[in-house]
């Protein structure tokens, strides 16, 4: 079968094609038709012409398969060393196949690739630090990612999400008007305890227009209301978008570089329309990646860099506490044992390694550090889209091992995840381990801590 | 008076009590009744896993699931359905808090029915014994522009309609919004209306002199008079009583003396932390064989004209 009627090489063009794939549960007759879908080899491979540039070409050509890359990859430790799991044959074994080959691959072999893509990688680039070389397989997994995608080889829930993007600009559908009313509808919810409270919405020239992950709006918009008290105790000028708005990229974990491009245009759009000093991205580590550390190469930017300065909360925060535009109450200040999860898509892929020990220096009085830390971390497990696909559960479930032992080894009773991806894992890893512990986004334990100015205060 | 009524239910016993509240609510006063249940947590992300709210099983979300619950909430609610209620039923995935105040936004309804809680008490219809209330009625409470009635005791039933609403006045800000709805209930109901306050004699360091509690007790009732009687502009059927004693005693005492069939309370957001209710409504709601009201914003309570 050429194509199938939900799984094909075509993406998500229409409302209609996405309902299709919601209602089909668990993506069976997605998979099913999977098993049949031809690999067209003569475009495969002329997509790899066109599309691999040197830089992979020589990592493929120089990788002397001296298996020092194994120990970096978390997923091979706790797959208890298996060698199919050393990164180096993992992307032997699929990409370089494929590139040996010159896309002349069966059916069998790209799904093969698409369980290694999708379950054997989060694409954290932790064994590009530790290859002698410097070659990276999380940057080639990505393009393997988007090869496979261009073939229709993608798991369902990422087919849905980056579809999401393509009719929404959000992953959940989460409309212009949706949005808008929830902004006010937090504030009305909030204003007796914050009088004066505001969510302005497309205020031009504002000093920091703020960003976030469409989960907020969608299912906890309590952390939009956070961000909101907060940017208002720091006496902020800020605003958000109505329009690009949500600054993550599941489309970037699908490998649909198409959709990438078409939703980071509606963020830079955005800033370009309203003017910012400079963006403020919310508690998310993809989002970041996406919105200012890739996205300008997909929106094909010459400088690289986003039409604003943009930074990430934890610069926000930490930079809020050292000039004390925040105060901590100090004693309010965390006093059980407290570690914090350095996200791989905002620490070791965008450098911010240092912002969260500021933070914690303000608000806990007996921090813990994970051991490795900082840029050498260890993904949380679910990252690269790993937490969401439901054909992968138990492996992720695996993956969050190496989290688990880290932890413990801390003996922290509280872990501070400034990530989506690192909470929901933790969160998991909680509920499928039962270690004893809690888990938090930054907003709300600063604002259970932060000194509030008396005339910002409700009148009694 | 109630032309919008959203009841809010786990689909569990511990509903039952106030499903049939709601739905007696509904026939009594031809309002339009919207059965809402959120039936999973979506706690992977993009991922069409979710957590059912009853079992805690991870399921697979798609259309057959949800009609499926909907089809159970059907079977729940049979008996009722077949009162004549105008009602539909939606089930939709959500944070349960979250999507109960989105719902009542949407439909901007006039009062929301709930139990008091539902983890831990199945097979056992009472949220009594365990001592404090659910947190998505926590924090529905907290946030909800409309009234939130909290239907907890099975004894609870609704044959005539509202007769007889016990008002608990403490005297704060919120106080004023849940005297208004008292008192507009009343009038529009013709049912009598009893304000009551209970002199806290227990929160004090050490005892009470008998002539310090007759003081308080006084300037009570000199505040009820000045605060809520004056406003109640001559409508015929209010009286005042004060009591002293333990505050969410006296009140369940008092509304059971004069056969309340509904207690209309203040709930303090600003006072509780994490949203729990200020622990003398917890008690009352968790204890009183009426249904109880938390009023907490004058949205759906003070008139426009």
């Amino acid at each position: 079968m050429p194509e199938g009627k939900l799984c094909n090489k075509k993406p998500v063009s229409t409302r209609e094609e996405l309902d299709a794939l919601l209602a089909d549960s668990n993506g069976r007759q997605y998979y099913a038709e999977m098993e049949q879908l031809d690999v067209d080899s003569d475009a495969l491979w002329a997509t790899i012409q066109k599309t691999m540039k040197s830089r992979l070409k020589t990592w493929l050509e120089i990788c002397a398969h001296c298996g020092l890359c194994a120990d970096s990859c978390f997923l091979y430790t706790v797959n208890e060393k298996d060698p199919t799991q050393v990164p180096s044959y993992k992307i032997q074994s699929t990409l370089g196949e494929i590139v040996r080959r010159k896309g002349k691959v069966s059916n069998e072999f790209m799904r093969m690739c698409m369980d290694t893509a999708w379950s054997k990688c989060t694409c954290c680039n932790r064994c590009g630090t530790y290859c002698p070389y410097g070659i990276d397989m999380g940057v080639m997994f990505s393009y393997l990612r988007g090869l496979l995608h261009s073939q229709g080889f993608v798991p369902w829930e990422l087919k849905i999400g980056s579809g999401m993007h393509r009719l929404f600009r959000a992953q959940m559908d989460v409309t212009v008007e949706d949005f808008v009313d929830t902004c006010q509808w937090m504030v009305e919810e909030a204003q007796e305890e914050w009088p004066c409270l505001e969510i302005p919405i497309d205020k031009e020239d504002a000093d920091i227009v703020y960003m976030i992950n469409a989960r907020e709006a969608k299912h906890y918009p309590e952390d939009i209301v956070e961000a909101a008290i907060l940017f208002h105790i720091a006496g902020e000028n800020w605003t958000m978008p109505s329009v690009g708005w949500e600054m993550t990229s599941l489309a970037m974990f699908a490998g649909d570089w198409e959709a990438c491009k078409m939703q980071v245009e509606t963020i830079y759009s955005a800033m370009e329309r309203l003017r910012p000093k400079r963006m403020v991205a919310t508690e998310c580590g993809h989002a970041y990646r996406a919105t200012v550390i890739e996205g300008p190469y997909w929106a094909g930017r010459p400088d690289g860099k986003p039409p604003v300065e943009c930074i990430h909360y934890v610069e926000w925060v930490a930079e809020a506490l050292e000039t004390g535009k925040l105060k901590i109450d100090p004693t309010k200040k965390i006093k059980e044992p407290v570690t914090v999860q350095d996200s791989c898509n905002y620490v070791r892929n965008a450098g911010l390694r240092e912002c969260t020990r500021i933070i914690m220096k303000h608000i806990a009085e007996d921090f813990r550090e994970m051991a490795p830390c900082k840029e050498h971390n260890y993904c949380c497990g679910g990252g690269g889209g790993f937490n969401g696909i439901g054909r992968y559960r138990k492996q992720r479930n695996i993956a969050l091992k190496m989290k688990r032992e880290q932890i413990l080894a801390t003996g922290a009773k509280l872990v501070v995840a400034p990530c989506h991806n690192c909470w929901d894992a933790i969160r998991d890893l909680e509920e499928e381990y039962q270690i004893g512990i809690k888990w938090s986004f930054l907003k709300p334990l600063l604002i259970k801590m932060v000194e509030v100015p008396p005339h910002l205060r409700p009148e009694e | 008076m109630f032309k919008k009524i959203l009841f809010a239910t786990s689909g569990s016993p511990c509903c039952d009590a106030a499903a049939r509240v709601a739905f007696d609510m509904a026939v009594r006063y031809d309002a339009e009744l919207f059965v809402f249940h959120v039936l999973g947590v979506p706690s992977r992300g993009f991922s069409h896993i979710v957590v059912d709210v009853r079992t805690g099983e991870k399921v697979e979300l798609d259309a057959d699931y949800i009609a499926w619950v909907q089809d159970e909430l059907k079977n729940t609610y049979d008996r009722q359905l077949r009162s004549g209620a105008r009602c539909s039923i939606e089930a939709v995935v959500g944070i349960p808090h979250r999507e109960i105040l989105r719902k009542a936004r949407q439909e901007d309804v006039d009062i929301i029915v709930m139990g008091a809680s539902t983890t831990g008490c199945e097979g056992d219809s009472d949220a009594y014994p365990k001592h404090f209330a659910g947190s998505t009625l926590q924090r529905v409470a907290k946030a909800s522009k409309a009234p939130v009635l909290v239907v907890n005791r099975p004894a609870a039933s609704f044959w005539g309609g509202f007769t007889n609403i016990v008002f608990g006045a403490d005297f704060s800000r919120a106080s004023e919004y849940a005297f208004q709805f008292a008192l507009k209930t009343a009038r529009e109901l013709g049912a009598k209306l009893h304000v009551f306050h209970a002199v806290d004699i227990e929160s004090q360091h050490g005892l009470m002199s008998q002539q310090e509690i007759d003081d308080r007790m006084l300037e009570a009732r000199d505040r009820i008079r000045r605060k809520y009687l004056l406003q109640a502009k001559g409508y015929p059927h209010i009286n005042a009583d004060v009591w002293e004693g333990i505050p969410y005693v006296e009140i369940v005492k008092y509304a059971r003396e004069r056969q309340a069939d509904l207690i209309v309370m203040a709930h303090h957001s600003r006072e509780t932390s994490d949203a729990s209710l200020g622990r003398t409504l917890e008690q009352v709601l968790l204890r009183a064989s009426c249904p109880v009201v938390s009023v907490n914003r004058p949205d759906k309570v003070v008139d426009n004209e």
